[in-house]
């Protein structure tokens, strides 16, 4: 019944949006993009994923194509410094996203140039994006991510967290100057996450299937960046900020408080063959209330990425990512012995190799082979036997992905 | 080559500003009146020395910051045309517009 009631609500939405953007339009511009003040623009992509052991997206062991991502926006100005946008997306990832269809952002964007033109500063409100290092915005298009699967140390494709991320409803502040070679930017969110969808609250209270809301104060998120020569160097700070209220729904488990540091460091090179890329942030996490003792927890994530590109329409990717649930902890060791859990469970170290290929203008396809030591970032929901003590340390994973875009 | 708009507002923007204009973060005019940004297909030539050249960075750069104004609904694409007549058709029909042409073709 709740899924049913969000989409017809969807379905309303979209209505009034798609009315606004295209009122007294004759011809919707769709894929002719005759009117540069009005856009629609969109993808539609389909995965395939191959696990040796574990699963990831699905039934993935015996090949799992419940990899699906199509999304569709619009795009109007309705003064010359006044936008409004909305995309609607359907994504499907085997038992780690059974939310399919969704508003993914709808909001209304006011900027004003200034100092020559030099700078901008604006505004923009509604389910906003949220800023979060070099890929989160639009990580749902594998246009603008390098591989099939971003690097999950930092980009949970399968744990609860995901959807928090992708977008929140509030506001956003922005601004930008440029002077010579350099540019300054930054951002600050004031946004309600969206808990409810996707097991956010399981993620967060660490306790399985927790039944309860999460409330409390709305999430701040910053994003600082220096670009060097529009973006040939990249320095990226970003800082999230959750001071959460956990109302529990379940009388044997009490109510309490989560409080979460999530900083970001990003770095990118961008040369004419070459882009060097690395990010390095870590979750340090309190929760008290609902455990016997207040727990701390700091996590660490990072990873190293090279891309060449071999042609214009050719790239090729090398990637080292590695995440440790507890930074005191690296290889599981003490988490194990308190959870009885093995010690993959703790950790997780991929080595992807892969290419993709423009094969005719704006359609993709992307292959890339991974091999991993630990299970970390696993999800239980494809994963049951992971929550037992199963799953296994060692395994090799192949991705495919084709996608259109318009 | 030369950035190009039929008013002949182009050589008033700073080299700051038109990086701005073409990565479609600068919107409008020091009027305040919309800017229509116009651009050849990402292999083009021209496009690929424009970038080079005039904005210092290479047509990758462009195309995946556009890719994600588009897809975070946080600007426009600019309006690509398929070659230079086109580009010379467009510039002069569309007020506003802004865009490059090999400089013996102005006139």
């Amino acid at each position: 019944m709740g899924r049913r009631n969000k989409g017809c609500r969807f379905t309303a939405w979209v209505r009034v949006i798609g009315t606004v953007l295209f009122a007294g339009s004759t011809d919707l511009p769709a894929l002719d993009l005759g009117s540069t003040d009005r856009q629609l623009h969109g993808f539609v992509s389909q995965g395939f994923v191959y696990t040796t052991k574990n699963q990831l997206f699905g039934e993935s062991r015996k090949g799992s194509v419940d990899f699906t991502e199509v999304g569709v926006n619009a795009s109007a100005r309705l003064l010359p410094n006044l936008r409004m946008s909305a995309q609607g997306l359907y994504r499907r990832a085997g038992n780690s996203d059974t939310q399919g269809l969704r508003l993914d952002f709808a909001q209304l964007d006011y900027s004003l140039p200034f100092l020559d033109s030099s700078a901008t500063a604006g505004v923009r409100a509604g389910r906003v994006k949220v800023p979060f290092g070099l890929y989160n915005d639009t990580r749902d298009v594998i246009w603008t991510r390098p591989t099939v699967l971003l690097p999950q140390s930092v980009y949970f494709d399968t744990l609860g967290l995901r959807q928090a991320m992708i977008a929140a409803d509030g506001g956003e502040l922005y601004g930008r100057y440029s002077f010579g070679e350099h540019s300054f930017g930054a951002e600050l969110m004031v946004a309600e996450p969206q808990y409810d969808t996707g097991g956010a609250t399981t993620f967060l209270t660490g306790l399985p299937n927790a039944t309860g809301s999460l409330t409390g104060r709305p999430a701040l998120i910053g994003r600082a960046v220096y670009e060097w020569m529009g973006g040939r160097g990249r320095l990226m700070f970003t800082a999230v900020d959750l001071d959460i209220e956990f109302k529990s729904g379940s009388a044997a488990v009490p109510s309490g408080k989560i409080a979460v540091i999530y900083p970001l460091f990003s770095m990118q090179y961008n040369g004419e063959l070459f882009s060097l890329t690395s990010e390095y942030g870590w979750i340090d996490s309190r929760r008290s209330g609902f455990v016997p003792t207040p727990l701390s927890n700091t996590t660490e994530s990072f990873y190293v990425q090279g891309e060449y590109r071999v042609a214009s329409n050719w790239t090729a990717v090398l990637r080292y990512d590695e995440f440790h649930v507890n930074r005191d902890d690296p290889n599981g060791k003490t988490g194990s012995a308190l959870t009885g859990l093995p010690r993959h469970r703790f950790y997780a170290k991929d080595v992807t190799v892969g290419a993709r290929w423009e094969f005719v203008r704006d359609w993709l396809i992307a292959a890339e082979y991974h091999h991993i030591d630990g299970t970390a970032w696993l999800s239980t929901e494809d994963n049951p036997s992971l929550a037992r003590g199963g799953g296994s340390a060692d395994w090799d994973m192949l991705t495919l992905m084709m996608s259109y875009r318009f | 080559m030369q950035v190009y708009d039929a008013a002949g507002r182009a050589a008033g923007l700073s080299n700051e500003a038109l990086r701005e204009v073409f990565f479609m973060r600068l919107t409008t005019w020091p009027n305040g009146s919309p800017i229509h940004v116009m651009v050849l297909p990402e292999n083009h030539p021209l496009h690929i020395r424009f970038a080079k050249e005039v904005l210092g960075v290479y047509p990758f750069q462009l195309r995946s910051a556009w890719d994600r104004l588009i897809y975070s609904g946080t600007g426009l694409a600019p309006t690509v045309v398929e070659n230079m007549d086109e580009m010379r058709r467009k510039l002069e029909a569309m007020p506003g517009s802004i865009g490059y042409i090999e400089k013996n073709e102005k006139n």
